[in-house]
């Protein structure tokens, strides 16, 4: 009984903790993509401002949305912080609370009724970004299911806790070096970034992350970009922790996977909609290469 | 002299002035002379480039009698704009058009009101409720896209329809238009000097262009020379002024695909440049410089420095700029192919500028025509034969370094051709003339008519966006509806210039 209170308990600090840090990750990466274009660029905390702006401001809903609309930001950040609270290694290393396929059907819950309120308020840009998103999330899965397979091959076991690389032993084999690589790369797709999609761009007709939350404003708006932000803590925390072969702090490697996203984000422009196949295409050969190698 | 001709002849003389598609199609406009007892007129002039000059016709119609003619946008397609416009203006209908919507005026205007005509006034003021329809496919499984007037961008009015398969584009309606602002009809009674700043400010990107066509017109129109020193400066504006829009136009491209490096070194490239304009001109558009008879200011040797020193930092960040984008496989892989405009086509449409020479249609103005000093430049257009994208983008990159080996040559010139009056007096008094010159966009022609007391009478002004946007349309399709912005951004089609 103790285990299980004190492991709840500390799955919801950590959940906490990430939340506080994530837009500062996001504000990093934007820091180091205007550096890299020569600009000076926003402060690293620009996005706490931008949340609370967001907050304070009034929720415009049209007349044509229902409850879905309403619902969807809500059960999206939901899940990205249920994602946040069973990443291991920071604070719950020790604890066995999240299940691998959990997870990721946990964050598949969230894109889902994300996809639904695009489509509710009937505009045809949120169609658009709503058959977009699906299409890629259909590629995206089976990658990122495959990674965790490795994984729990690996350590035989399909708790995130237990899939936590060991140093003493993956240490830079070929199996772990072909799934950090791939998971990086589902990882851009999964989380909106260049090269699959463009985060700062304004054009309607590109977008697909961003083509979903047109029609949102005010608080529902900063919960849908506060769980966008936490996701990519989370992403890149699980990345540090479960395929990243190198004994770094973990905190360390999400500030770093950061930076590799903002160089990667300022080296690639946006790929063609239907290339985008191809890409995770290539991220699953080199995941079941991986498998074949273990 | 141009020959007048019936209404009923107009389908047998355009045939004999387009000689099958040798000589395109320049510009097709009205006026109203029903006050020297004329009736109103169509114009209709046609590119003779062997000749380096234009020619065509008039058409007369009696005010009283039959305001139809037969259309001839089934053997030149390029006239369709223009018919549909004249159609707008003067109330003159032609007959078996495919596409006979209104084009400038939308919903808010009242039917059968024709702003040139005479007898509206300036100040009009009216308010009706006419029908606009925007074409749609339907079908199966079809849907539409409506994409503005408003957007998300700092950018001009303009409503696009898309009529979507999925991803893919079946058909694209442009609705624009939408901030006319009645240039045409508002310099009418004003003396060229008077219309001046107005015409310099039809559009941004093109206010030497669009002022250099203006001065050429009126030039011709009271037969006056205007000094060498002027003519090497005016030449030396316009290729300031194709540097400074190309640059900016490679820097946006990207843009449409979020490469963001080559996007922030464009904007630095830019705005070295108008500062540099303003060093010039005093102010970043080069505004100013030219007028009737001359130009207004000189440019002195310490400015002719800071231009060199300018033009090689610029030159250097182009360079970088072009490796970038070859060596970019993924952004090759996005522009090649993209938003293919065919030969034919570019010919059909008489499409102009960069548009049209990615597209092998050798069309450049300052080759076809003799203005300015272009002539001893030794100068040959710069063409590819894709058509799309990428040609685009790198017609704009090889006429780029064409341009600086210009201003290089422009300056030995202005230093060889010593102190001289920069203008010539103008006597005003009736006549007309047309201008044309070649712009980033492509060439700029006006049509301007002096009356007796030297005031304007009619003003056309044909920009080079004119002629090019009816080719948007054709370029998307076959393409998927995440390209467009990067299309559109290829063709850099501005509104304000149709907006006249």
């Amino acid at each position: 009984m103790e285990y299980i209170v004190t492991s709840i308990g500390l799955s919801l600090v950590q959940g906490f903790v990430l939340l506080l840090i994530a837009p500062l990750v996001a504000g990093i990466i934007n820091k180091v993509k205007a550096r890299l274009q020569k600009r000076q660029g926003a402060s690293i905390f620009q996005e706490y401002f931008d949340i609370c702006k967001w907050w304070k401001k009034a929720t415009i809903l049209t007349p044509y949305t229902g409850v879905i609309f309403v619902l969807a930001p809500v059960v999206y950040f939901m899940t990205s912080f249920m994602a946040a609270t069973m990443v291991p290694g920071f604070l719950t290393g020790q604890f066995s609370m999240g299940d691998a396929f959990i997870f990721v059907y946990i964050l598949a819950l969230g894109r889902f009724f994300m996809t639904l309120s695009s489509m509710d308020a009937a505009t045809s840009f949120g169609g658009m970004g709503g058959s977009r998103e699906i299409y890629i999330s259909v590629l995206v899965e089976p990658a990122v299911m495959l990674a965790i397979l490795i994984n729990s091959i690996r350590y035989h076991s399909t708790t995130l806790s237990a899939m936590v690389i060991d140093y003493n032993e993956a240490f830079f084999t070929v199996s772990a070096v072909l799934a950090c690589v791939a998971f990086f790369l589902v990882m851009l797709a999964e989380n909106s970034r260049l090269p699959v999609d463009n985060p700062d761009t304004h054009l309607e007709l590109t977008m697909i992350h961003e083509c979903m939350t047109l029609e949102y404003s005010g608080k529902l708006l900063s919960l849908i970009h506060l769980g966008s932000y936490l996701k990519i803590v989370v992403f890149l925390a699980l990345f540090g922790a479960l395929y990243v072969p190198v004994e770094i702090p973990l905190a360390l490697k999400v500030l770093l996977g950061a930076v590799l996203i903002g160089i990667v984000e300022t080296l690639n422009n946006k790929m063609r909609l239907f290339k985008v196949r191809v890409y995770l295409g290539a991220a699953i050969v080199l995941l079941l290469l991986a498998i074949i190698a273990e | 002299m141009m020959t007048t001709i019936m209404p009923e002849a107009i389908l047998m003389a355009a045939e004999k002035m387009s000689a099958g598609g040798k000589h395109p199609l320049t510009a097709m406009f009205g006026r109203d002379e029903t006050a020297n007892g004329v009736g109103y007129v169509i114009y209709c002039y046609f590119e003779i480039p062997e000749n380096k000059t234009v020619d065509g016709f008039k058409v007369v119609f009696n005010p009283n009698g039959s305001l139809e003619y037969d259309s001839i946008t089934h053997i030149i397609p390029a006239a369709a704009w223009y018919e549909r416009e004249i159609k707008d203006m003067f109330g003159l209908v032609p007959k078996g058009h495919p596409d006979l919507r209104s084009l400038v005026l939308h919903e808010t205007f009242p039917e059968d009101f024709y702003p040139l005509r005479k007898n509206v006034k300036v100040n009009a003021k009216v308010r009706g409720e006419r029908q606009f329809k925007v074409r749609t496919a339907k079908g199966e499984g079809l849907f539409e896209v409506p994409v503005g007037p408003i957007h998300a961008g700092i950018i001009e009015p303009g409503h696009f329809r898309f009529s979507q398969a999925g991803e893919a584009m079946l058909q694209l309606d442009a609705k624009l238009f939408y901030t006319h602002r009645g240039i045409e009809k508002a310099v009418e009674g004003k003396t060229p000097y008077e219309a001046l700043p107005i015409v310099e400010r039809i559009c941004g990107a093109c206010s030497v262009s669009n002022t250099w066509s203006f001065c050429q017109a009126v030039e011709k129109a009271v037969n006056v020379k205007v000094p060498r020193r002027a003519e090497i400066i005016r030449t030396l504006l316009m290729e300031l002024e194709r540097i400074t829009n190309h640059v900016g136009d490679i820097g946006n491209i990207p843009a449409g695909v979020g490469f963001n490096p080559a996007i922030s070194l464009g904007g630095r490239l830019k705005e070295k440049l108008m500062r540099l304009c303003e060093a010039v001109a005093g102010n970043r558009f080069l505004r100013g410089m030219i007028i009737p008879g001359g130009v207004s200011m000189d440019i002195t040797p310490e400015l002719c420095d800071r231009i060199h020193q300018v033009m090689d930092e610029v030159a250097d960040g182009v360079e970088d700029m072009a490796t970038m984008f070859r060596e970019q496989e993924n952004f090759q892989n996005r522009i090649q192919t993209t938003g293919i405009v065919r030969n034919q086509t570019a010919m059909d449409l008489a499409m102009v500028g960069v548009g049209a020479r990615a597209s092998g249609y050798s069309h450049d103005s300052r080759c076809d025509f003799s203005y300015g000093v272009y002539d001893e430049l030794d100068f040959k257009p710069y063409t590819k034969t894709m058509g799309d994208v990428a040609a685009r983008l790198l017609v704009r990159i090889g006429e780029l370094s064409a341009s600086f080996e210009m201003v290089d040559k422009l300056i030995e010139l202005l230093n060889s051709c010593g102190e001289q009056e920069l203008s010539v007096a103008m006597e005003y008094n009736e006549g007309s003339g047309w201008g044309i010159s070649e712009s980033a966009r492509g060439s700029n022609f006006q049509y301007v008519a002096l009356d007796g007391d030297g005031r304007i009478d009619r003003l056309f002004v044909r920009s080079a966006s004119y002629a090019n946007w009816p080719a948007l349309p054709i370029a998307v399709q076959g393409d998927i509806i995440p390209d467009f912005p990067l299309i559109n951004k290829s063709f850099e089609l501005c509104y304000a210039c149709i907006d006249r």
